[in-house]
């Protein structure tokens, strides 16, 4: 899915939005480490966060809203629920927490400063929390910034931070957890760099690690620091990384906002399609763009333009196929001519 | 991309055909798909060919390029037009194929968006098989179509 939309329509909110959600399922409740009350451009409506999924034919749905109250210092939690197949499998409005699995009912209260999701536990054999909650903590969110990705690492993970200054852990992580993912990497990573001979991850001392990066030719080799690497090679680092925890973790989600950065025009629409292609058989792959190239690589179907008045007022969300466009689609957004009408 | 090796470029006349393009796409191989690259739309069946002089053909021997355009129920005119302006040591790395209509007029038929329609173009391609390519919006392409079996498709599947 490709988000379009002028700057400000609110494309890379949507990102923020899902961090804060990621934030709650990888066990952050306290709601003032999550929003604080200087992110409210409104105090006399509750801030609502949404998010449904359709896991393995089942669909899950979390809602949680906050409030910031006249006289508080931080904001509260004001509802919350968690659904699967439209049922609840609790309800909260303030501090009132309604449990009702099947065979599971109780009333609890919870600090209404807390946020119950990282909390309610329910019996490991029908916990659909849990499963959604994996799912959310494993998700994407990639706003990489190559100049701030040196390679080097002291632990390994499998949850990269947004602008990717993790890589190391990363790729550690990931060949820990699966070590046929070198073969996606290696096989990927050749197409783009024909001269590529291999990445290691070299001990550098007890716990730390630094990826070096090996090119060969015919009679000779050379081995690069990561960090000595072109912000476009480390993007397609970052690509090779995300195609093979695709294929390793499925169903993955992926939102990377403006993947076309740093990345030479010639290789922005393979770039895109590589990673269209490896969501296609699970998970989804979600990206912005203001790039007529990238944004060339998708379809009506599956392109949704955001649009917002001013920043007082709330985005508005499209998909392309319902709007009017004349002529081909880059000249039409050159020309500012895709705009939704508010309903 | 390799361009001394054999490769596809795709110019399609319009959005609706750079979608089928898409969908065509998002079949190969994922070691394929630098073979294939989609070139911004032309803007019209006419301008496809001032499109195709711009790829240095003779530059590059192993260049196939597939122009991908409307016959708004002309085919044997406008391919004879198209084909006419081709030059003859080019005519057989270039193809001309599209909807008897346009893309609209397929996607009413078979009820699917123009990327879902690309992809079963090519899985029709990749399993040898007339599915979609049979379809009376399609099937005047047979010929230009069993040349493209020939040539592109051994190269992307």
């Amino acid at each position: 899915m490709l988000l379009i939309g002028k700057n400000g329509s609110g494309k890379t909110t949507i990102s923020v939005a899902l961090q804060i959600l990621q934030r709650i399922a990888r066990d952050t409740n306290r709601v003032g480490e999550l929003v604080k009350p200087k992110d409210l451009s409104r105090t006399d409506v509750p801030m609502r966060f949404e998010i449904e999924v359709e896991l393995e034919g089942t669909i899950y749905e979390y809602v949680i809203a906050l409030e910031f109250p006249e006289g508080f210092k931080e904001l509260r939690v004001f509802e919350e629920k968690f659904t699967v197949d439209g049922s609840p499998v609790y309800t909260r409005e303030l501090a009132q927490v309604h449990l009702q699995r099947t065979g599971q009912i109780a009333d609890f209260l919870i600090d209404w400063h807390l946020v119950a999701l990282p909390i309610v536990h329910l019996k490991p054999a029908d916990d659909p929390l849990l499963i959604f909650k994996q799912w959310l903590a494993r998700l994407l969110i990639l706003r990489p910034i190559p100049s701030l990705i040196i390679g080097d690492s002291e632990e390994d993970t499998l949850q990269p931070n947004s602008q990717v200054t993790n890589f190391g852990a990363w790729f550690q992580g990931l060949l820990t957890e699966a070590p046929s993912a070198y073969f996606k990497i290696d096989g990927y990573l050749k197409q783009m760099m024909p001269d590529l001979k291999d990445i290691k991850n070299q001990k550098v001392g007890k716990e730390a690690r630094s990826l070096v990066v090996r090119f060969s030719n015919t009679q000779k080799d050379v081995t690069l620091p990561f960090a000595d690497l072109s912000d476009g090679e480390k993007c397609f680092m970052i690509c090779a990384l995300v195609l093979a925890a695709s294929d390793a973790f499925r169903p993955l989600v992926c939102f990377w906002d403006e993947p076309d950065n740093y990345l030479a025009l010639n290789e922005v629409g393979h770039f895109v399609m590589a990673l269209r292609q490896a969501f296609q058989s699970g998970g989804q792959f979600i990206a912005t763009s203001h790039n007529q190239e990238a944004i060339s690589r998708f379809s009506d179907e599956n392109t949704v333009v955001l649009f917002r008045k001013s920043h007082l007022e709330p985005t508005i969300a499209r998909p392309l196929s319902e709007l009017q466009v004349t002529g081909d689609l880059v000249g039409a957004l050159i020309r500012g001519d895709i705009e939704p009408q508010p309903q | 991309m390799n361009r001394e090796q054999p490769h596809v470029v795709i110019l399609p006349e319009d959005d609706r055909n750079r979608q089928l393009a898409n969908g065509f796409q998002l079949q190969l191989n994922w070691d394929r798909q630098r073979w294939m690259r989609v070139l911004p739309v032309a803007g019209g069946w006419s301008y496809v060919l001032p499109g195709l002089s711009t790829l240095q053909m003779d530059h590059w021997p192993q260049r196939f390029a597939v122009l991908l355009i409307d016959f708004d129920n002309q085919f044997t005119a406008r391919l004879q037009t198209l084909k006419a302006q081709i030059p003859p040591h080019l005519g057989d790395r270039v193809f001309i194929l599209g909807a008897l209509d346009d893309p609209e007029a397929l996607k009413k038929a078979l009820k699917k968006p123009y990327e879902d329609i690309g992809s079963a173009m090519a899985e029709d391609c990749r399993q040898q098989t007339n599915t979609t390519w049979g379809h009376p919006s399609l099937q005047h392409n047979v010929a230009e179509l069993e040349r493209l079996r020939q040539r592109v498709v051994p190269i992307l599947f």
